[in-house]
Formats: structure tokens, C-alpha cells, sequence
């Protein structure tokens, strides 16, 4: 910094043509080594945030141009009121509807680099995950600022708002939705409504596998009243086994199905998963995909509707 | 005695499947429970099964090929009944059987692949062509499954990779009852080509000479085995080393007296996996292992154990 | 009394190999009877091997008769004729850890019912093969164990636990020295001797054939160059014709022992 200044700063006093030389010299050598030591990217003035892989991401001025390579910050953007800013979107972001106006860049998974650079943004917004962190620098090495945010649990999606809010000048509108957001996660921490019933998230059947609670889906069902019967399992999903879930003897079975027929999933007509009370029964909670395959501004909704499935409104399958 | 020892074995090894796992059932209640009789006990059966048909199935193998380092999922079986799999999810296949039918019909097509290429000079196996080929096949067959998963719906073909690497969550009374009904066929076919097996390590000619229909014993042990081997695919995805080391140890009990060593290795290999799926079940839980994890956490150790004494034999 | 019926007879057979420019084996005749020991002569390529093949029926003359006990070699049942001919052949590839006892038991194989084991008849005979080829003393050796000669015998072994009318041995004495060929002539011509069993040998030793044969048939590409007894087929002139050598004959107990002579090179002038 003190070089540049040393740069700018013009001679006052008068100069003789071989000090006027010897003088443009040292003001090209000083340019050059400002040059050289001046970050790429931060022009005085712009918006800087460190993202959830520690990388400095900087705007000069509020992006006007974004990709979503995640439906739920597809759904943040739209919500804070950003949507109309949005080039590219990724082939599952769905929601609000106005979202399918938006370009498709493919399943981001891994994210098509070369696509997202087609659309010429100013900000391509990430998933935080490994791929994505290589994906992330080849788009900085493009000059494109990418950033990438956390997005397991409720309470990222208080900080992901704001941080979108902050890259396209919508503070205000994400302060908002970050405050209704915040206090669905429990921040300030207060104590859950006591459950009145249990439930599993069966993910996969052979070998099943279920939601634990380092999931949102764990969240989720926590708000709407529901002990969640794998509550023990510290990580978000885990292979258990079939005797584990029958002992448990959960009222509910939920399972994330779109395209499947109303009814039952396919497993429930297996012979060993009608050890398990629940199949028996037929609990279970056919859940979509779109509003509980991720966290996003819809979670209070889903909360909602996990809720009124589970009371028996609104449409509960049997 | 020996024989006494390896049916106390596999007796205990049932038993603790019966007995242990990650739900509490109380002792007095383990007569009555559903959870022992209709999902522990098929299981623990079911475990028997696979592990015994893998056992002899490897040994049989490792007779035919004259390679003690044989086991049944070189030949390219694995990767047939894995693209089977995929496939049928791929086309979203519905029904609680169209998975295991489809990882069958796959494995039976990569058999079929194999056995052609084996075929030199029309009518003869050559059991070194068998290996090859099926390396060849596997590797093929696994480069497709790949690419199909990789182009398609992600997250349930990704799953479908866990069912391949081995379990036996699926068992249930139905699986048990078709593989009890399937198995003994090929089991028999083996048992009878035991005594030629033991002719043919001396190798083809000389085997040819004491009377052995070497084409035809060669053919029947290669299908046996592979039909065993896709059947336990079939039902419970890639459980590696049971095949494997199984006839090693049997081996050093009983020798390469066939007539022996089959059923050895069937009775070692079922109490090996049951013991494998009583420890994938409650080491972790309420999580559990895959069991090929286990029995290759069980198996390389034990492999390795096996390989100082050849070398220092 | 009419002779006993000869266990292998081989009548004017001739075979090509498919793809073949000329005739492996042609106007071939043989006989080997109960208590014979006939040995089989000549150079490399000369259809040894081609002869043996023929005799065992795994191959099918294109012209004459090739007959085990009266019958076609190729169309006995392999279990039938292992009952009938023991074989002793020229590799033997024993990747297992076996006991000398349990490879000598492999021979009863040909008796055997298929679930049925092994009976105590069935342990004697080998009992029998063993003292026969003086092995006895090794029965629970491993094999590996054995040094090159106590091996072949054990395969003598277990081709006798066959219990054979006719035993057939390829070139049994490759790769074994003086003491343990001798050795293995000996024990061939003694089981000849005393049991009555007719031999079949292809071998690469003129002088032991000529002094343990009954007769000897000498091959010179695919054709007999000479048949009968020793000092009838082992002459200089067709010895040198066929291994195109020189040679001088002596004489030894009665029969023709060849000495190769020496025929330097001259160096260039």
C-alpha cells in the first residue's frame, strides 16, 4: 500500500530532464512491483466474504449476473427477491416455478464448468463439497468469484442468506429471511416441543439405511413433534440393521419419494421389513423431494406439513 | 475330530447369529421373539448358505483352474450381476425380487461370455482362459456399470454400489427357501466331480489316464461353481475372501482329498460368514459394516498368514 | 496251446495330424502280450508319442486297427480302460502337497463306484504297488520330498494300483541318473517277471532297451525302420541309418550295445 501511494503521489518540486528520467524510472519499477503485489480481485471499495472453505471471494459491486448450483440457494435467491439476477440454475432447482425460466447448466453434479462459464456470470454460487472446492477454482482461475457455502443443517441457512444477501446488495430482504430462518433453527436455543410420536427416514432399503441426527431431516422431524428413533446416530445417514429398526418399532416410516405411486414403497411388500411394526401397519410418509430433499426457505413448511401428515390432515398415506 | 470341531463351530457361529445383534431381545424371550425368527434366524441360514455355497465353490475353482490364488469372483461374475443391478435400476424395475433376478441374469450372461471364450478348439475348456477372460470380462462389465452411473440419476444408482459390495439385510424366510431349493443341484454336481477333482491336480494327461472324463469334469465344475457363485450374488451382492481362503484352511485339515474338502470348506465357509455378519451387526451399532468389509478384514490377515507358510513350506 | 491273446495290438495304422503335410505314423504294427516288455526307439519326431496316443485310443487311426484286448482303443470307456492299461506318462504337474500313500491311492480311481469309498481291497492293492516298486518305506512321505528317482517309482506305483494287464511309460528315465534309470529298468522288468503285466515303453535309451526288451520296434519318421528282437533290429546299419550318426555295435549278455563314434568338426582352412 505504501508503494502505491509512493506511485501516485506527484512530485511537487521541479525536475531537471536527468532527474526527470531517473525519477520515471523509479515510478515505473514502483508501478511494476505494485503491480505484482496487488491482490487479483480486490478493487478498494468492493464486497468481501470469506466463504464456508475458507476462500476470500470479492465483488466490486453487488453480482448481477449469479449461477445457483444448489436448488435451496436457488430458492434463497428468489426469496430475498434476487431471482431476477439469477443466468443459471442447476437441472433440480424447481422451485419457486419462475425458476424454470432460468437456464439450465446441467446436474452440478460434478458442476459443468464450461456451461456455467457460458452464461458469462459475475458470481457462481456453491455447495460446499469436495468436488465443488476443484470446480470453485477452475472458475477463479476463469476470473469468475465463486463462492461456497454450508448447507447441511437449519441453522446454515441464517448465514447462507446473508451471504447472499451481501454478494447482490439485498441485505435487507435477506436479514429477514434470515431472522425467520434463525429462529426455526433454535437460535437463540430454546427448548424443542416435546415429541408425541417417533419416526425413521428410511433413505435406502437393502441395506437400509436411515437419517441420524446430523441431519436437517433430524431437525425437521424434532420440530413437528417427532422423536426421531435414530437419534443416537451422530451423523447425517448410516447403514443399520433391519432388527435395529424393528426393535425401535418407530410409529412412522418416512421416505422421500417423488415419482413413485401414491401408497407404499417398493420394500414394504418384502417379507423381512414386515418385522418392523410400522410396515405392518402401513405408517408410512411418502415425502416430496422438493420440499424435504433440502433445507431452504420452505423449511418451516415442511416442518408444517411433516406435522399435519402425521395427525392425519391433509393426506397422511396408509 | 476334526469334523467334530468344525460342526461345533458352525453350530456356535449359528447360535451366536441367533442369539446376538444390536436389538436387545432378553434371553426368555428369544423363543418367542419376531424379530429372532423372522429376521435373525433367516438370516443367520441365509448367511450359511451364501458363505458354504462361496466355500465350495472356491475350492472347486481352485481344483479346476490349478491356482490356489482362484476365487469365484474372478471369473467376472461380480461384475456381471453389478451391471445386472444397475440396469434394472436404471430402468426403475419394480418388485421386491427384481434386483436379485437382475444381478442373476447379469452374472449368468457374463458366465455365459466367459465359458464361450474358454472354448479353444471347440469342445475343450482351457482353465487358464477361464481366468483371463474372466478378469477381462469383470473389468468390462464394471467399465459400463460406471459409465451408467455416472450419466444417470445419481444418488439411487450410487446406492445400488452399496447393495454390491455385500449384505444380507434381505434375508428372509423366501430368500432362504429359494436358495435351499436352488443350491443343492450344483452342490451335488460338485460333490460328484470331487474324487476327478482330485485327479486333475496332477494335471489333464495324467488324469485323462486314470480314467477321468476331463472335458466333461472340467465343464461341470466350472458351471457348478459359477451357478453357485451367481446365485449368492444374486442374493447378497460381492462378499469377497470367503472363497478364497475358506479351501485354504479347510485344506490344511483335510488335504486335497476333495471328497473331504468340499463339504469342509461348505460347513468353514458358512461359519465364517455367519460369524462375519454377527460382528457387521453389533461391533458398530446400531450401525453396521458391510459384511465384505468384515470378511476381509477377517480374510487378509488370515490370507496373509497362509502365504508365510507356503513360502516357508 | 495257442499263445495268450495280446493285451495291444496296433495293425498297419497310419495317422496325420490335421493340417499336417505328411503322415505322422504310417504302416505301424505292434503287439504287446502278457509278460512282454516291448520298447519303442527313435529319433525326436519320429512319432513316438504319436504311437502312444494311438495305442490309448485318445486318438483314431485314419487307416488300420488299433485294439486293446481285442477291442478299438478309442472306443473303450475311459473308466473301463483305466482298469486295463496304467499309464505312466512324461510330465506330471503335482501343484498340491500330497503324501506318497494318497497319490499312489489316485490309481484305484478306475475302481471305485462314484459316491462309494474307498474299500479295504482297494487299500491293499496298494499296499501291493508299493512293495512292488520298493516304496514302501516312503508311503507317508510328502512327495515333494522325494528326490527325482523315488518319485518316478512312486508313479510306477501308482499306475501297478491300477492293477494293469498293460503298463505304458513315455521316456520314464528323462532326468534321472545312472543309478536311479537303472533302478527304474530293473523295477519295470521285474514286475514284468513276476506278474505277468505286458509294457509298453518309449524311450530314448537304446542300450537299456536292447538288454531289458522282449521286443523293439524303431521309428525313423513315422515309419518302422526296424522291428523284433534287439540283436535283429539293433543293428549299425540301422542304427546309423536312422540316427544318421555313426556308430559301433558291441555285444553284452547276448545282446547289441551301441557306442556312438566321435565326428569332430573340421575347422575352416
Amino acid at each position: 500500500m505504501a508503494l502505491a501511494h509512493f506511485a501516485r503521489r506527484r512530485s511537487p518540486i521541479s525536475i531537471s530532464p536527468g532527474m526527470g528520467i531517473f525519477i520515471m524510472r523509479r515510478w515505473l519499477l514502483a508501478w511494476l512491483l505494485l503491480a505484482a503485489c496487488r491482490p487479483s480481485g480486490r478493487p478498494a471499495g468492493g464486497l468481501t466474504v470469506t466463504d464456508a472453505a475458507g476462500r476470500t471471494v470479492s465483488l466490486a459491486a453487488p453480482a448481477r449476473r449469479v449461477v445457483s448450483l444448489l436448488p435451496s440457494f436457488t430458492e434463497l435467491l428468489f426469496a430475498m427477491g434476487a431471482g431476477d439476477r439469477l443466468v443459471g440454475r442447476t437441472a433440480w432447482c424447481d422451485y419457486p416455478p419462475a425458476a424454470h425460466a432460468v437456464p439450465s447448466v446441467g446436474d452440478g453434479m460434478p458442476p459443468n464448468v464450461e456451461a456455467v462459464a457460458a452464461r458469462h456470470p459475475d458470481l457462481v454460487v456453491l455447495y460446499h463439497s469436495g468436488p465443488n472446492v476443484t470446480a470453485a477454482e477452475q472458475l477463479a482461475r476463469l476470473g469468475i468469484p465463486a463462492v461456497l457455502l454450508d448447507l447441511n443443517r437449519l441453522e446454515d441457512l441464517g448465514p447462507a442468506a446473508r451471504t447472499l444477501g451481501r454478494l447482490t446488495g439485498r441485505e435487507v430482504a435477506a436479514e429477514s429471511l434470515a431472522a425467520a430462518m434463525d429462529s426455526l433453527a433454535a437460535r437463540p436455543p430454546r427448548p424443542a416441543p416435546p415429541p408425541f410420536t417417533s419416526i425413521v427416514f428410511v433413505v435406502w432399503d437393502n441395506p437400509p439405511i436411515v437419517i441420524g441426527r446430523g441431519s436437517y431431516l433430524h431437525q425437521l422431524a424434532a420440530l413437528a413433534g417427532a422423536r426421531n428413533v435414530f437419534a443416537d446416530v451422530t451423523v447425517p445417514s448410516a447403514q443399520v440393521s433391519l432388527e435395529t429398526i424393528a426393535a425401535r418399532d418407530p410409529d412412522w416410516i418416512a421416505v422421500l419419494q417423488d415419482s413413485a405411486p401414491p401408497g407404499a414403497p417398493a420394500f414394504a411388500t418384502r417379507r423381512e421389513w414386515r418385522a418392523v411394526r410400522a410396515v405392518r401397519e402401513r405408517r408410512f410418509l411418502l415425502l416430496p423431494g422438493s420440499l424435504f430433499g433440502r433445507p431452504g426457505p420452505r423449511s418451516a413448511e415442511a416442518v408444517r406439513e411433516l406435522r399435519a401428515r402425521i395427525e392425519g390432515v391433509g393426506g397422511a398415506s396408509r | 475330530m476334526r469334523w467334530a470341531l468344525l460342526g461345533s463351530v458352525a453350530v456356535l457361529a449359528l447360535l451366536a447369529s441367533v442369539m446376538l445383534g444390536p436389538a436387545a431381545v432378553p434371553w426368555g424371550e428369544l423363543a418367542h421373539s419376531d424379530i429372532v425368527w423372522n429376521l435373525r434366524a433367516p438370516r443367520a441360514v441365509l448367511a450359511f448358505l451364501v458363505g458354504g455355497s462361496l466355500g465350495v465353490a472356491g475350492a472347486g475353482l481352485q481344483a479346476l483352474v490349478r491356482n490356489p490364488l482362484a476365487d469365484p469372483f474372478l471369473l467376472g461374475l461380480s461384475g456381471g450381476a453389478g451391471l445386472g443391478a444397475v440396469v434394472a435400476l436404471a430402468l426403475h424395475l419394480s418388485g421386491p425380487w427384481a434386483l436379485p433376478l437382475a444381478a442373476f441374469a447379469g452374472a449368468l450372461a457374463a458366465l455365459g461370455l466367459v465359458y464361450r471364450m474358454g472354448l479353444v478348439g471347440g469342445a475343450a475348456l482351457d482353465p487358464r482362459i477361464l481366468l483371463l477372460g474372466g478378469v477381462a470380462v469383470g473389468a468390462f462389465t464394471a467399465a459400463i456399470t460406471t459409465a451408467i452411473v455416472s450419466l444417470a440419476d445419481a444418488a439411487e444408482l450410487r446406492n445400488a454400489f452399496l447393495w454390491l459390495w455385500g449384505g444380507l439385510s434381505a434375508a428372509s424366510w423366501d430368500s432362504v427357501l429359494l436358495l435351499a431349493l436352488y443350491a443343492p443341484v450344483p452342490l451335488a454336481v460338485l460333490m460328484a466331480a470331487a474324487r476327478p477333482l482330485d485327479l486333475l491336480a496332477l494335471g489333464e494327461e495324467p488324469a485323462r489316464y486314470l480314467g477321468a472324463d476331463v472335458e466333461a469334469v472340467k465343464r461341470r465344475v466350472y458351471l457348478a461353481a459359477s451357478l453357485l457363485t451367481a446365485a449368492a450374488v444374486a442374493v447378497s451382492g460381492v462378499i469377497g475372501f470367503v472363497g478364497l481362503v475358506i479351501p485354504h484352511i479347510a485344506r490344511l485339515a483335510w488335504g486335497h482329498h476333495h471328497r473331504a474338502l468340499l463339504p469342509a470348506a461348505f460347513i468353514g465357509g458358512g461359519a465364517l460368514l455367519a460369524i462375519a455378519d454377527t460382528l457387521a451387526r453389533t461391533v458398530v451399532a446400531p450401525r453396521e459394516l458391510p459384511v465384505g468389509v468384515v470378511t476381509a478384514l477377517i480374510g487378509v490377515p488370515v490370507f496373509a498368514l497362509l502365504l508365510r507358510r507356503w513360502t516357508i513350506a | 496251446m495257442s499263445p495268450p491273446a495280446p493285451i495291444l495290438r496296433l495293425r498297419d495304422v497310419r495317422y496325420r495330424y490335421p493340417g499336417a503335410s505328411q503322415d505322422a505314423l504310417a504302416d505301424v504294427s505292434l503287439t504287446v502280450g502278457p509278460g512282454e516288455f516291448h520298447a519303442v526307439l527313435g529319433p525326436n519326431g519320429s512319432g513316438k508319442t504319436t504311437l502312444v496316443r494311438l495305442a490309448l485310443g485318445a486318438l483314431s487311426p485314419a487307416a488300420g486297427r488299433a485294439e486293446i484286448a481285442e477291442r478299438p482303443a478309442h472306443l473303450w470307456p475311459r473308466q473301463e480302460l483305466a482298469r486295463v492299461v496304467g499309464v505312466v506318462p512324461q510330465r506330471e504337474d503335482n501343484l498340491f502337497p500330497q503324501r506318497v500313500r494318497e497319490t499312489v491311492l489316485l490309481g484305484r480311481y478306475p475302481h471305485l463306484s462314484l459316491w462309494g469309498r474307498e474299500r479295504p481291497e482297494d487299500h491293499a492293492a496298494v499296499e501291493r504297488a508299493l512293495t512292488a516298486c520298493d516304496v514302501a518305506q516312503l508311503a507317508d512321505r510328502w512327495v515333494w520330498t522325494l528326490s527325482g528317482g523315488e518319485y518316478q517309482r512312486v508313479r510306477v506305483a501308482r499306475a501297478l494300483a491300477q492293477e494293469p494287464r498293460l503298463l505304458v511309460l513315455d521316456e520314464p528315465g528323462v532326468s534321472l541318473d545312472l543309478r536311479h534309470e537303472m533302478a527304474l529298468f530293473e523295477l519295470v522288468r521285474g514286475l514284468v517277471d513276476r506278474t505277468g503285466v505286458g509294457v509298453l515303453m518309449i524311450t530314448h535309451q537304446l542300450n537299456l532297451a536292447a538288454r531289458y526288451a522282449d521286443t523293439v520296434l524303431l521309428l525313423s519318421d513315422g515309419r518302422p525302420a526296424a522291428a523284433g528282437v534287439p540283436g535283429d533290429v539293433l543293428t549299425r546299419e540301422t542304427v546309423e541309418r536312422v540316427f544318421a550318426w555313426p556308430v559301433t555295435m558291441q555285444s553284452l549278455d547276448g545282446r547289441p550295445q551301441m557306442v556312438p563314434l566321435r565326428q569332430p568338426k573340421e575347422p575352416p582352412a
